[in-house]
């Protein structure tokens, strides 16, 4: 297999070499940048597979890059951003960013929103209807199929709304998903800005399929920012 | 200042033009006894004086109450005629009445001003305090760890060959923890720069789900303390509160960290939801051994919060004045007692009305 290369953007010395020791250690082929001037030199002449961003950088403001990036790839991007900021963990989702971590984070976190991140973008090259297989975590299968979703053996019922969500979170597994582009893409583009009907709707879907709504299994919430699945079992 | 004045004018003005009107109707329809028509001017003069400041409206009136009695309502009509009968009394009558209505007012108006001064002087030094006591409680708090963390890493380094492999699992155990201990506190102190303490708007607030809130605290918590258990009761209902959402999250974790850390027990820790007409009550309850009744009334004041049988450095006091001072500027409640086996936190938030909530 060959190795994927990841480029961290990050202008902290001692947390790119942290990062750079772990991910070599993982079989990832590591490429570090200090300013973002340096970054996008490097996204460009090297196209690495996967972008570790850090928000808060000497030159250049993160949300640049990614405007930047997005114009002409959709090399996946991971932002790292301070845990105080909703807004600008938003802000950079919507312009393109795949995911954030927020600062500090364990090795086992990066590891695992890095392979969340790669698996999709491998998805989605592939994403025709050959490759649409059901999405499992624990107990709970959902069949994209069948619009069909089971916890254990029972069949839950959900409304086509709460269905649509349900399913745009599961293609999404392991990924941070933002109330907005929920919104436009289950309500359509001309969607209400205001996100109560989702979070009403989110709240059913939780009385459904989680034993305890407050202590949930499968669908958790990112306070100010959106809602993540847990990340899909099979690989 | 200028409003301020104008409006007096306009109700001195007011008050003898209205006063002369209601003085002419009784005149008109046959009652011309003098006195009535004294009475409604003295009636109008005390008002005046009640509803101005200063003396100046007052003593106006005062003078042309008097001269309009005598002009219009005393023989001979629309006539002045100053040698009338006790026209000096009624007139230093009058500018008494006048006088003292004014003084009175004033002095009260000057006491209402001062009592407003003086409760601002003391939430400021409230404030103050809370603030003082916080910066002592973290530099002293700061210290403990970051000593065991210079000394554990230097001892890393300098006597690497000489160590054995567990001794150096332990030191960097050690400085892990520690870590994370002061990663916690650092939180803690960056969620208190989210409250702005001079604007009326202290904290930034949105409608959330309540459910979302404390899954997601306990999921942070959890990520820390992988062995917590925590029962949640809450209603069935779709509850909506307005709030800073991070803050509260914060308030959750302090509280069942706590509960979790200093009961002394592994039992569940339980969080109550309950939601009243006008709040919603957050209770969480441990079964541990409670709260020393002498340290319960300055519990979340800071340093006095420290228990003196935990461990040294993970004192208490931080986190629940934290949370006192953000459920304050909530405009909640927060208080802490015990029960029959271990100890219990509860506060509430106001719920706003749902017109007033904007998204």
């Amino acid at each position: 297999m060959p190795k994927f290369t990841v480029l961290i953007i990050e202008d902290e010395k001692n947390i790119q070499t942290f990062m750079g020791k772990v991910l070599k250690k993982h079989e990832y082929r590591v490429l570090c940048a200090d300013t973002g001037a340096q970054g996008l030199e490097i996204i460009r002449s090297q196209c690495p597979d996967i972008i570790l961003l850090d928000l808060g950088l000497p030159d250049m403001d993160g949300g640049e890059i990614i405007r930047e990036v997005r114009t002409w790839t959709s090399t996946p991007i991971i932002v790292i951003s301070a845990r105080t900021a909703e807004h600008e963990k938003v802000s950079s989702l919507d312009l393109g960013a795949d995911d954030y971590i927020t600062k500090p984070f364990g090795t086992s976190e990066l590891l695992a929103r890095i392979r969340a991140s790669l698996r999709h973008s491998n998805r989605l090259l592939t994403d025709s209807s050959l490759y649409i297989r059901p999405y499992r975590h624990g107990d709970m299968i959902l069949d994209f199929s069948k619009r069909l979703l089971t916890i254990g053996n029972t069949v839950v019922h959900l409304t086509p709304i709460e269905y649509k969500i349900v399913a745009y979170l599961a293609q999404n597994s392991g990924k941070v998903i933002t109330y907005a582009s929920i919104l436009s893409n289950v309500w359509g583009p001309y969607a209400d800005d205001d996100n109560k009907i989702l979070r009403v709707n989110m709240a059913n879907i939780r009385r459904k399929i989680e034993e305890d709504p407050a202590q949930p299994k499968y669908i958790f919430t990112e306070v100010g920012v959106g809602y993540r699945m847990v990340e899909d079992e099979e690989e | 200042m200028k409003k301020a004045f104008f409006c007096d004018i306009t109700f001195t003005i007011f008050m003898m033009i209205a006063a002369t009107a209601i003085s002419f109707c009784f005149f008109q329809f046959g009652n011309k006894n003098v006195a009535n028509i004294t009475v409604i001017y003295t009636l109008a003069l005390i008002l005046t004086a009640l509803r101005t400041s200063g003396y100046l409206y007052g003593i106006v009136t005062a003078l042309f109450c008097v001269f309009a009695v005598n002009y219009f309502f005393s023989y001979p009509y629309f006539k002045f005629n100053f040698s009338l009968d006790g026209y000096p009394l009624t007139f230093i009558g009058m500018l008494t009445i006048a006088l003292i209505t004014s003084t009175a007012t004033t002095s009260l108006k000057q006491q209402r001003r001062a009592i407003a001064d003086r409760e601002k002087a003391l939430a400021e030094a409230d404030r103050e305090k809370l603030r003082a006591n916080l910066l002592r409680a973290v530099s002293h708090d700061l210290r403990t760890p970051l000593t065991s963390i210079i000394g554990s890493s230097s001892s890393y380094l300098e006597h690497y060959p000489e160590l054995s492999d567990a001794e150096r699992t332990e030191l960097l155990s050690n400085i892990k923890d520690d870590s994370q201990w002061l990663l916690n506190m650092v939180e803690n102190l960056l969620t208190v720069t989210r409250i702005n303490n001079d604007s009326t708007d202290k904290v930034k607030k949105s409608p959330e789900v309540v459910e979302e809130v404390v899954s997601e605290a306990i999921q942070r918590l959890k990520k820390r303390l992988s062995d917590i258990r925590i029962r949640v009761d809450m209603p069935d209902d779709f509850l909506m509160l307005s709030m800073d959402p991070t803050l509260i999250e914060q308030v959750l974790i302090n509280l069942l960290e706590n509960a979790f850390i200093h009961s002394g027990s592994t039992d569940p820790i339980d969080l109550f939801i309950r939601s009243k007409e006008d709040r919603i009550t957050f209770c969480v309850r441990d079964h541990g051994k409670g709260i020393k009744e002498s340290q319960l009334p300055y519990i979340f004041e800071g340093q006095q919060g420290r228990s003196e049988n935990a461990d040294s450095h993970k004192g208490i006091g931080i986190g629940l004045s934290i949370c006192k001072t953000i459920i304050q500027a909530h405009g909640g409640q927060i208080t802490a007692s015990n029960h029959a086996d271990g100890a219990e936190f509860t506060f509430t938030l106001p719920k706003e009305k749902e017109n007033s909530v904007n998204a």
